[in-house]
């Protein structure tokens, strides 16, 4: 699975999945913490909806770590100040990077967690749904 | 007239911090980070759009600190920001892809996938409720019960995500497309802001601005000191994804970028009527948009700032609405509470002065600017 998709479940789930597979490689494998879980800004850039131009809409504070693993780095980044998940997040990226074995079985538990995330959005957004405007004109 | 050094507030000051504290405890009452955090949303959400740092839990921290002055909790967090490394720059955010969770058009009833009013104060009576007084946990869980009760039975699969009002405008050709600019923006926190300023620079510094200013000088706009007077398209609140790129992977298609959260934004398109000249010097009426958004759910600034992106986009002398360095220099948090209390510090030497000058008027003499 590419870093894309997996980071997004990853986040979305919020931390444990991250943590129960960064497990699975720490307890067998070598690790060295290049960067320490940290806190850092990075800054967003749109593009704006009137003239398709871009700017800068401001700062987010992002938790950043860097893990080596059988001499390949892996980056964790998350949104907000979450060093354990970013650690984990860190591992998981060295994993793949690396081709270690244990990846290979993740993406069953990765694409189920990621139907149930989906249907717990899709749920909450009918919930907001229900707030839509059934407009009737009036015969005046 | 130069400033002169004086000392002797040492001790006051320390005092006087003490107090400070004093009267933030001696209340005897606790406010948690997370109470803030749950019950105050759209005081932190403003927190962090006036200080241009999207850090829920350290907004929440400096209302704290701040005892909720606005001013102050805005000069904490920007202060904070400014001891953080900046190591990563998003991918442009398409706002395509935004989690909605409301949605109106002052424009249109009937815009493609529809209106939703989400959470808003729009509709509710501003009668004070005193039932607040006395609210109880027990009363809470049983509220939310009953609400996620109402919820049950709901049958949705995936996320629907809802198109552009202005992009079905331009399909439908009554509105100018513009191709896809990708010229690098300015950052104003890189680089002090230079008249004549780029929109990227306008855009960012509109975004930050006081929600009080922009509010003021979008409605001074409106009320005739300015050329703008706006129907809303949209006004969308909702949670946009960030994604960035790896900092050394090359040849890294999109699927490599590293998603790492959402953030929730308000985002509205004002839709403005602009007379044209054409060709055979008929005046025509055509629309322009005015852009605005802010962090988290600030539905008046987001509106605001589209009145005064599209007050900037047309200069005019007249109005200084449209004048992008009244405009600009003037609604930032940090800068105008910042100028305005210096006042209070001493300037012992100029006032003096200043007297000194009036002394020898009174005198009949001559003052020392003569």
């Amino acid at each position: 699975m590419k870093r894309k998709q997996r980071t997004e479940i990853l986040i979305q789930d919020g931390g444990s999945l991250a943590n129960k597979l960064a497990e699975t490689i720490t307890t067998k494998y070598n690790y060295l913490e290049i960067i320490k879980p940290q806190y850092g800004l990075t800054m967003v850039k749109m593009r704006e909806t009137a003239k398709k131009s871009l700017f800068y809409v401001g700062e987010v504070l992002i938790t950043e770590a860097k893990i080596e693993i059988n001499q390949t780095i892996g980056i964790g980044l998350v949104i907000g100040m979450e060093k354990k998940m970013a650690k984990s997040l860190a591992i998981i990226d060295a994993a793949y990077r690396a081709s270690l074995p244990e990846t290979k079985n993740w993406d069953v538990y990765l694409l189920q967690r990621e139907k149930q995330i989906t249907e717990l959005r899709a749920k909450e957004q009918a919930g907001l749904l229900k707030s839509k405007v059934n407009f009737e004109t009036m015969e005046v | 007239m130069g400033y002169v050094a004086v000392k002797g507030g040492t001790k006051a000051i320390e005092a006087s911090i003490d107090r400070l504290k004093y009267d933030r405890l001696k209340g005897n009452e606790i406010v948690e980070i997370n109470t803030i955090l749950a019950t105050m949303r759209t005081l932190v959400d403003q927190v962090m759009s006036e200080a241009s740092l999207y850090a829920p839990f350290l907004a929440a921290l400096a209302i704290k600190q701040a005892g909720g002055s606005m001013e102050e909790a805005v000069f904490l967090l920007r202060a904070h920001r400014s001891t953080l490394p900046r190591n990563y720059y998003s991918e442009t955010v398409e706002v395509e892809k935004m989690f909605v969770e409301r949605r109106v058009s002052a424009s249109f009833k009937d815009i493609p996938g529809g209106q939703f009013l989400g959470a808003t104060n729009d509709y509710t009576h501003r009668l004070l409720d005193f039932n607040l007084v006395e609210e109880s946990m027990e009363d809470h869980e049983q509220w939310l019960a009953e609400y996620k009760k109402g919820l049950e039975g709901i049958n949705a699969t995936e996320i629907q995500y809802f198109p552009k009002v202005v992009d079905y405008l331009r399909a439908e050709g009554l509105f100018k497309t513009y191709p896809l600019d990708d010229t690098t923006p300015k950052d104003v926190t890189k680089e002090s802001i230079q008249f004549p300023s780029d929109r990227s620079e306008r855009l960012q510094v509109l975004t930050r601005g006081q929600t009080g200013a922009v509010t003021a000088l979008g409605y001074a706009s409106l009320r005739g000191y300015g050329q703008v007077h706006p129907t809303i398209g949209e006004v969308r609140v909702g949670d946009i994804p960030i994604h960035v790129n790896h900092p050394y992977e090359k040849n890294q298609d999109e699927e490599d970028l590293f998603y790492i959260g959402e953030i929730k934004v308000t985002e509205v398109e004002s839709f403005v009527p602009v007379p044209v000249k054409k060709n055979d010097r008929k005046e025509e009426l055509e629309f322009e948009i005015g852009y605005g958004i802010s962090f988290g759910q600030n539905e008046t600034k987001a509106i605001a700032m589209s009145i005064l992106d599209q007050c900037l986009e047309s200069p005019h002398g007249e109005f200084p609405t449209h004048d992008e360095e009244f405009v600009l220099l003037h609604i930032d948090s940090v800068e105008s509470t910042g100028f305005i209390s210096h006042l209070k510090l001493p300037h012992y030497v100029t006032f003096q002065s200043k007297l000194d000058s009036m002394r020898q008027v009174k005198k009949g003499g001559k003052t020392n600017a003569n």
